[in-house]
This record gives C-alpha cells, sequence and structure tokens, in this order.
C-alpha cells in the first residue's frame, strides 16, 4: 500500500484512457482482473455486463463507455474496481488500476468550469496526486444512482 | 370449484374403484408384512402398492375429496422412499401405511354415505412423517446386475432381479414383435404380458423401435421364470431365437440383498432416536438464518460442480469412452443432491402462521385510526414457506390488508344502513399447494371495487376481474376516486404485483364483487432460491428459462414460419408458425434482445404472454437444469423479461429470462 | 373425426378424461390401460392425439414419449401429459422429451379442453 504519511483520506486511484482518477477507498471492496462479462440486453450502453465476483452476480460499468471515450481491446491491465454505495454493490471497469494514496481533502479544489461542465458531474474536484493530477469521481453518479432513485 | 360438478357423476365409479385400490393396497401391505417377517423383501409388492396409492391419489383429487389426496400423498412419499431404497419396507412403516390405507378406506366409505369425509387426524400424518424421517435411513442400493438391463432396472427392480438369481432362479428376456396380424388374432402385448406373467415375475418391459415391419416396434421383456425357454417363447408368441436367458458375467457380489439388511440391522436403531426434522416440531434448535444462507450457497456451489461434472462426462462420452459406471454414480448423485436440498429446504422453513403474527397490531391500529370495526382473522394452519419468500411476501401482505381496512371496508354506520354488520372482517387465508406453491389469499366483506370509477381513471373499458387488476396494478395507478375519506392515498397494487410476480416468481389474482367484498390471492412458489430451468443458446449466449413459464418446445423447421404483411415501425418482425393448424407469432429471440440476427434458430420456445401462446426462436437447447437463481435488483441491470442471474457452471453469469415480460418493441435503449 | 388415444392405467381416470373432453364433439376416443399397449396402438395406427399418464406398470408415460418421437411418422403426434406428479422437474422431463403439453392432476374439465384445443391439429382446407 503506496500511502503516505501526510494526514489524510485513502483513495484508490486508477487510469481511463490518458487521465488518472481516484475514488475514496472506503467505497471499495476490492479489486478484481476481469475477463469478461455476460451481456445484458436491454441495459444501458454503459453496462459491460454482469460478472460473478465472490459469489455474488455484480453489474459492471464501463468507464471507457461512461465517460465517451472510444473503445480499446481487451488487455490484460483491466481491472474491475468493487464499490459499495448503500446496499449498492457494482463494478467499475477501468484501464488500470495504480495504487492507494492519501489525499488531504483540504487540496480538493473546484474543477474549472469547463473541465467541470464536460464531466457532466462525473468529476467533483482536482486533487494533486503524488505524480499527476488526479480527478475525484462521483461513484454514485458514475454508477448510476439517479436509475435507482429516479422512477 | 364449480368446474368439478360435471365429475360428480363417476363418485359411484369412484368410491367402487377406490374400494378396489384398498383391498389391494391391504393385501400388498400383508404379503410384504410376511415377507418380512420370514425375512425377505417383496420390491414389486412395494411398486404395485406406491402406484396403488398414486391412482388413489389422482382419482381422490378429480373428484375433490381432499382428506383422501392427503393421506395417500404421504403415503405415497413413504413408498417411494423405500422403492428407492431398495423396496423393502419397514415392520414400522408397514404399520403406518395399514393404518393410513384404513383411514382412507373410512373416508371411502363416507364418499358413498353422501357423508362429507372427515379431515384427517395430524396424528396420522405425523406418524406416517416419522415413518418417512425413519425409513429415510433405510438400506442403500444392492449393486447392479445385469449390464444390459442395468439402466433401466429402478433399485427395487434390481434387488428383485439379484435374489432371485442368487437363489438360482433364471432370468430371461424374451422379445416380442406386434403386428397387425398378430392383433387380428388377438395377440398384443397385453395378451403376452398376461401370459409371461403366468409363467413367472415380469420386471420390466422395453419398447424399442425396430427397422422394417410389422409395426416396428419391438418389446423386450425381462421376466425371471423357471420355464422352459420353450415355454416361454410359446406364451410369448415369438420364435426361440428371441427367448435368451441372461448369462451373468456382470454379477457383482455385492451386498447381501435385502433379505438379510431388512429388518435386523434397522432393528438395532432405537425406535426413538431423536432427530427427526425440526418441522415435527418434537425438539427444536435455533438457527441464524445466516448460516442456513451459508448451507444453501454451500450447496449451490455443489450443484454448480455437479455441472461441470456433468458436462466433462459428456465430452468423454462424446469422445467414445465407456462412461457407464460414472453416468450411473452421476445419476446417484444427482439424486442426493436433491435430497440434500430438500433436507435444508426443509430447515428453512418458516411457519406461516409465526409470518402473519405483525398484522393482528396492523389491523388494530389502522382500524382505530380509520374509525372502522374490523375482526381479523387469520388462517394459515400448518402451512410453511420458505424464510427467504416469507420475507419478501409480508410487505406484499400488509399492503393488501392495509388497503382492506383503509379502502374496501366501510364505517360502521354506512355498514349498518347497507345491512351488514358493524363489524367488517378481514381474513387471511394460507394453504399449500401441491408441495410447490401457497397460496394465501387476503378477503375483505367490504364494498368491493368500483369497477366503473376504475374505468374512468384508466380512461378505457373495464371487462373482468383480470382486466380490472391489469388497471389496478397499472404503475402509479391512484385509485383516489374509490379510496375513502380517511386515506386519500392510492393503493400501490404495482408494488404487490411485482412482489408475487417478478420477484417471487407468482400469481396475483383478484375478485371482487359490490358490495359483498373482495378477494385478492397471491399464489407464491415455497422457495425461490432453485427452479428448474431449459438452457438455451441464442447468438453466441447461453440463457436459461424457468420450466414453469415453458408450454412447449418444437422444432423450427427453415420453411414453417410465413412472414405477415408488416407496416413500417419499430417492432420486432413478428412472423407466423403454423402450430398444428393454429396461428402462434413467432419472433427470434436474438432481435429481441438486439444480440444477433437469428438466422441459426433451430428451436422454438412456446410460452404465453398475457394468456396467449408466442414462441420464440433460440439457436439450440442446451438441456434442463436444476439452478440456483440470484435476483438481478441492481437499477444498472433491471430490464423488462431478465428476471435472474444462475450459474450454470462456466463461472459467468447466465442471465434467467422471463420471456413473458419482454419488451418487443425493439425500440433502443438509452446511454 | 378425430380420433384420441386415452392413456392411463386407471379406468374411472380413462372415463374421466373422456368425460371431460365429451363436448369437444367430433372425437372419437380409444383407451389404453399401461404404456405398452398404448405403444402398440400407436404403431399399428393412425391417432390424432394422446392423452398419456406418467405413471403406469413397466413402460411410463416418458418412455412412449421418446418412442413416438423416434419414430418419423410420429413426429407432430400431439401428447397431452397428465399426471398427479405437477412438479417442474417432472413437467421438463416431458417437455424435452418431446411432449406437446403437461397437466397436474387434478384438472377441471374446462383446463383439458382447453389443453387439447391448443393441441389438436386443427381441420385444413381440402386441396
Amino acid at each position: 500500500m503506496g500511502t503516505t504519511g501526510t494526514p489524510g483520506t485513502l483513495h484508490v486511484t486508477f487510469r481511463v484512457g490518458s487521465a488518472d482518477y481516484a475514488i475514496p477507498a472506503a467505497l471499495v471492496l476490492h479489486l478484481e482482473s476481469f475477463e469478461v462479462a455476460t451481456h445484458v440486453p436491454g441495459a444501458p450502453v454503459y453496462v459491460a455486463g454482469l460478472v460473478q465476483v465472490r459469489g455474488r452476480v455484480v453489474p459492471v460499468v464501463d468507464l471507457r463507455k461512461r465517460f465517451g471515450l472510444p473503445e480499446v481491446p481487451h488487455a490484460l491491465d483491466h481491472r474491475v474496481i468493487v464499490v459499495q454505495i448503500g446496499t449498492r454493490v457494482a463494478g467499475l471497469l477501468v484501464d488500470s488500476a495504480r495504487e492507494v494514496v492519501s489525499l488531504d481533502k483540504a487540496t480538493f479544489e473546484k474543477p474549472p468550469e469547463l473541465i467541470e461542465a464536460q464531466a457532466s458531474g462525473f468529476v467533483t474536484a482536482v486533487a494533486r496526486g503524488p505524480k499527476r493530477l488526479l480527478l475525484i469521481v462521483d461513484v454514485a453518479t458514475v454508477i448510476g444512482e439517479e436509475l435507482a432513485h429516479g422512477k | 370449484m364449480s368446474d368439478r360438478v360435471d365429475l360428480q357423476e363417476f363418485v359411484g365409479a369412484f368410491v367402487a374403484e377406490a374400494d378396489e385400490l384398498v383391498g389391494s393396497a391391504n393385501s400388498l401391505l400383508l404379503e410384504i408384512e410376511t415377507a418380512n417377517a420370514a425375512g425377505a423383501s417383496r420390491p414389486r409388492a412395494v411398486r404395485d402398492l406406491f402406484r396403488a396409492l398414486h391412482t388413489l391419489k389422482g382419482l381422490a383429487g378429480m373428484i375433490g375429496v381432499e382428506p383422501i389426496v392427503e393421506i395417500a400423498h404421504v403415503l405415497e412419499s413413504l413408498v417411494r422412499t423405500a422403492d428407492r431404497a431398495g423396496g423393502s419396507l419397514r415392520r414400522a412403516a408397514v404399520d403406518v401405511c395399514l393404518q393410513g390405507v384404513a383411514a382412507i378406506g373410512e373416508r371411502v366409505r363416507a364418499v358413498a354415505e353422501h357423508r362429507g369425509p372427515a379431515a384427517v387426524p395430524p396424528a396420522l400424518l405425523e406418524a406416517i412423517a416419522a415413518a418417512l424421517a425413519g425409513d429415510e435411513r433405510g438400506p442403500s442400493p444392492p449393486a447392479p446386475i445385469v449390464a444390459a438391463w442395468d439402466a433401466k432396472l429402478g433399485a427395487g427392480e434390481r434387488q428383485q432381479l439379484g435374489a432371485a438369481l442368487q437363489d438360482g432362479g433364471h432370468a430371461w428376456t424374451v422379445t416380442f414383435a406386434p403386428g397387425e396380424e398378430l392383433a387380428a388374432r388377438g395377440i398384443t402385448i397385453a395378451t403376452v404380458r398376461a401370459a409371461l406373467g403366468a409363467l413367472g415375475d415380469i420386471l420390466k418391459v422395453l419398447p424399442r423401435a425396430t427397422p422394417g415391419p410389422p409395426a416396428g416396434l419391438a418389446f423386450d421383456i425381462l421376466l425371471v421364470s423357471d420355464a422352459a425357454a420353450a415355454v416361454i417363447a410359446d406364451a410369448a408368441a415369438t420364435s426361440l431365437e428371441r427367448v435368451v436367458e441372461l448369462r451373468l458375467p456382470g454379477v457383482v457380489a455385492g451386498p447381501a440383498p435385502a433379505a438379510a439388511s431388512a429388518e435386523p440391522l434397522l432393528a438395532d436403531i432405537p425406535e426413538l432416536e431423536d432427530d427427526a426434522p425440526v418441522t415435527l416440531g418434537r425438539s427444536l434448535v435455533r438457527v441464524e438464518l445466516a448460516r442456513l444462507d451459508d448451507l444453501q450457497e454451500q450447496l449451490s456451489l455443489l450443484i454448480v460442480s455437479r455441472f461441470r461434472l456433468d458436462r466433462e462426462l459428456a465430452a468423454h462420452a462424446a469422445a467414445g469412452h465407456d462412461v457407464r459406471k460414472l453416468r450411473e454414480i452421476a445419476a446417484l448423485q444427482g439424486r442426493q443432491l436433491r435430497d440434500l436440498r430438500r433436507a435444508i429446504l426443509r430447515a428453512r422453513m418458516v411457519r406461516v402462521a409465526e409470518v402473519l403474527e405483525p398484522l393482528p397490531l396492523l389491523v388494530r391500529s389502522l382500524a382505530r385510526a380509520a374509525q372502522k370495526e374490523v375482526r381479523l382473522e387469520l388462517d394459515a394452519r400448518d402451512a410453511e414457506l420458505d424464510k427467504a419468500v416469507a420475507d419478501r411476501l409480508l410487505p406484499a401482505l400488509v399492503h393488501l390488508v392495509r388497503n382492506a381496512v383503509d379502502h374496501a371496508i366501510e364505517l360502521p354506520e354506512e355498514r349498518v344502513a347497507r345491512g351488514k354488520s358493524r363489524t367488517g372482517t378481514v381474513r387471511v387465508r394460507c394453504a399449500a399447494l401441491g408441495g410447490t406453491h401457497v397460496e394465501l389469499a387476503v378477503e375483505d366483506d367490504g364494498r368491493g371495487i368500483d369497477r366503473a370509477a376504475i374505468a374512468r381513471r384508466a380512461g378505457h373499458a373495464i371487462g373482468d376481474d383480470r382486466d380490472l387488476l391489469a388497471a389496478l396494478v397499472q404503475p402509479g395507478f391512484s385509485t383516489r376516486d374509490i379510496a375513502t375519506r380517511t386515506s386519500g392515498r392510492g393503493l400501490g397494487m404495482d408494488i404487490v404485483k411485482r412482489i408475487a410476480t417478478e420477484i417471487l416468481g407468482g400469481e396475483l389474482a383478484l375478485v371482487t364483487a359490490p358490495g359483498v367484498g373482495t378477494v385478492f390471492t397471491l399464489r407464491v412458489p415455497l422457495t425461490i432460491s432453485v427452479i428448474e430451468v431449459f438452457a438455451f443458446e441464442c447468438g453466441a449466449q447461453a440463457f436459461v428459462v424457468p420450466v414453469a413459464a415453458v408450454d412447449e418446445i418444437i422444432e423450427l423447421p427453415a420453411d414453417l414460419a410465413t412472414e405477415p404483411p408488416r407496416r413500417r415501425g419499430e417492432r420486432v418482425p413478428v412472423r407466423m408458425l403454423d402450430c398444428r393448424g393454429h396461428a402462434v407469432p413467432l419472433l427470434s429471440l436474438g432481435t429481441v434482445l438486439a444480440i444477433d440476427p437469428g438466422d441459426g434458430a433451430r428451436k422454438a420456445i412456446v410460452t404465453r404472454r398475457a394468456g396467449e401462446p408466442v414462441a420464440f426462436a433460440v439457436d439450440r437447447m442446451l438441456g434442463r437444469h436444476e439452478v440456483v437463481v440470484r435476483p438481478i435488483d441492481d437499477p444498472l441491470v433491471r430490464v423488462p423479461g431478465i428476471s435472474g442471474a444462475t450459474d450454470l457452471g462456466t463461472g459467468r453469469p447466465t442471465l434467467v429470462l422471463d420471456l413473458g415480460a419482454l419488451d418487443l418493441s425493439g425500440r433502443e435503449r438509452p446511454n | 373425426m378425430k380420433r384420441l388415444l386415452i392413456v392411463d392405467d386407471s379406468k374411472l381416470m380413462r372415463d374421466m378424461v373422456a368425460a371431460c373432453l365429451r363436448p369437444l364433439g367430433a372425437v372419437t376416443f380409444e383407451f389404453a390401460g399401461t404404456g405398452l399397449e398404448a405403444i402398440e396402438r400407436l404403431a399399428l395406427a393412425g391417432f390424432d392425439l394422446v392423452v398419456l399418464d406418467l405413471n403406469m406398470p413397466d413402460v411410463g408415460g416418458i418412455e412412449v414419449v421418446e418412442f413416438v418421437r423416434s419414430q418419423d411418422r410420429m413426429r407432430a403426434l400431439p401428447i397431452l401429459i397428465v399426471t398427479t406428479r405437477g412438479d417442474d422437474e417432472s413437467k421438463a422431463r416431458v417437455l424435452a422429451a418431446g411432449a406437446s403439453g403437461f397437466l397436474p392432476k387434478p384438472f377441471a374439465p374446462a383446463q383439458i379442453i382447453a389443453e387439447v384445443r391448443r393441441l389438436l391439429p386443427v381441420e385444413r382446407a381440402a386441396t
């Protein structure tokens, strides 16, 4: 675990396309390698499908599709980050999972307006990671919490 | 049921046939007991006894004599267990059977004398259940005996064959080929069977297709007889070379047959050993539900690895290896898994009466708030339900009871003005349905549902009660018009419907009469965890569909389906299937799911949508399975027609389809 | 006139099935008391539909279905299974074997009529 000495909140970082993202480690149940998901006809296009992890059937959100990025062939680095929000458990399919870092929330900055507008609520803040800037992802929005309460 | 009225003319015939069956059951039991005393067993008699009870149950069911159905059913289970365990019935079990058959006889007489048959004394059912629990530890099936007949014989039949051969008897395979000429001379399989039966014991008859005339058919008859081959050939109207004695290179010097193992072994086990199932209520252990869940989870893993085993077996068989022995073990293990599953399910059962416990308090407070007088009657008898079903069911029941008190039951003055008692009644009834389902009814004697008001609200005419229910369960349908002043809340019937059908895989029905009252009936499975499904392939993807939802599986000849005219539209194209002259709409499942053009479809699954048959074309069937279904309830994957996921041994989820609920509009889904 | 074969080891049950189906009108009933007889009758004559019990001595309903489906001539013959074993496992077995319908006992007359109507081939126009 690549934690630093500074006081802060643990985050898991990952990469999708050319950007690095982070989500609170408290939401993360575990990381899984990814081979194939069962296609669910009729589900939103950003749903990669269902996978079975540790005896549980979990829907997986393909973050490339969710973020409007072009598809890439399946690669060994691909990971599913299994997250839990409330009673819901879902997977996030990412290009690669990087590390666990401690981020001081006091240093989070509101993303520039143009970026925020383009990211349509998926990104809540920008944080300075050890090497690069990290986009803090709103997991609830990404896994479609509005679907859960919308109707 | 008024539908049964037609059959009442058969009561006389029923009494006669039932009397006969009771008589033969009694003499079979005596034969078994006599053999027991001599240290022998009578597998054939056990099997005949089973069939007599089975027939009694079926006939009594048709005539509507429930107490006989009930007794025959439990006796049948007891005897079936004995048959599977090698065909010997312990003395204690014989005693119980005699009691049970006597109880059936009494009720047949009651029917004959036009008296209502007495209800079944619980003590009798308990005694039978106890004997059953005891008998499940019965002797295991004896080793298989003759290779040629091996796979075809049941445990009891094997035991019988083994015993006969060990006593120095002779076994024969006799082949009889029927034909029109023979039939004209009065020689049919029935007469041959009778003639051979007079020479010995017929253990099994197997039909087999033969090339060419006379009828393209032959019967192989397994006969144990000391008669000479020529005598047998004559009796069977067949030639001598068609009577073949079974030589026994395959005799396995297995455990001594039932003769030795029946009574003496079991006599060592104290009769009062207290390991009866929890449900018998003799001794209770409280178990955390999580532990039972765990147990079931383990079982589901076992079932999954069982699929892998089957798959490997099939692969070996396809490669030309001899897998008969393995198949046999696999079949045995399959039965054991099923038994284990049943045992676990039994442990998970809760009494419905307990589930209903919160209702009296609820009704009391609702009635007080609404200033009504309401009496709640609960009648759950001994019905039981899987805890998982009970937990999901309760909200629906609460909803229905709440509606009954809030909306259906009138205010006391209004009731009196209508000539009813001041106090309204809400009844919740529960009854078991044939071992797989329970039926729960919420009845009230209130004002009934106002059809006209619902029709106005729905904006279309309402026909029968089914129409009415269909309108009520529309999501967001608000029925303020029929609500009382005390509560303006909509009924939320869509939720009740969802629980009954989508979550529990059951049914919801409604009967209502103005001024008289309303009955909502929920029919739900005892358990929701393991169901029987057909697996099939569509596109490159495997799916399963519950057997309960399938009417028929048909071959799909290339030229069978015509394409009716189609106006340009978004809907998935529908073809017309000629099904024995009936026009059945045929849809390509691949197209409906937008995963495949459906060109490779070879089979069609016929199901029903809103009561009408609909066929879905799929590529090929992959067999039937018993699977653990996990509900898919995450909003990301909540799609009409996809009701759950299961694991067929591939390690990845396979979707469980509800063909009746699939969206056929062919619309693209939102991003 | 349609020819129906009713197969059950109980005569009373056979009679009741026939009584239930009588309102169908233009049908004649023939009966078999065992699976063996049924197979023999089917091999020797043409029927339009079979109502078949599952649990019978020696040769059960499933074996009858398997035999019928193994014969080219009878591949499309509608077979309605009527049985006291109304569980899904039995239903899956008979449908997989090629039965055309499955009706648990006890049933109401209207139910079996509806099933037989569904299964009985419709008269086609002469060509």
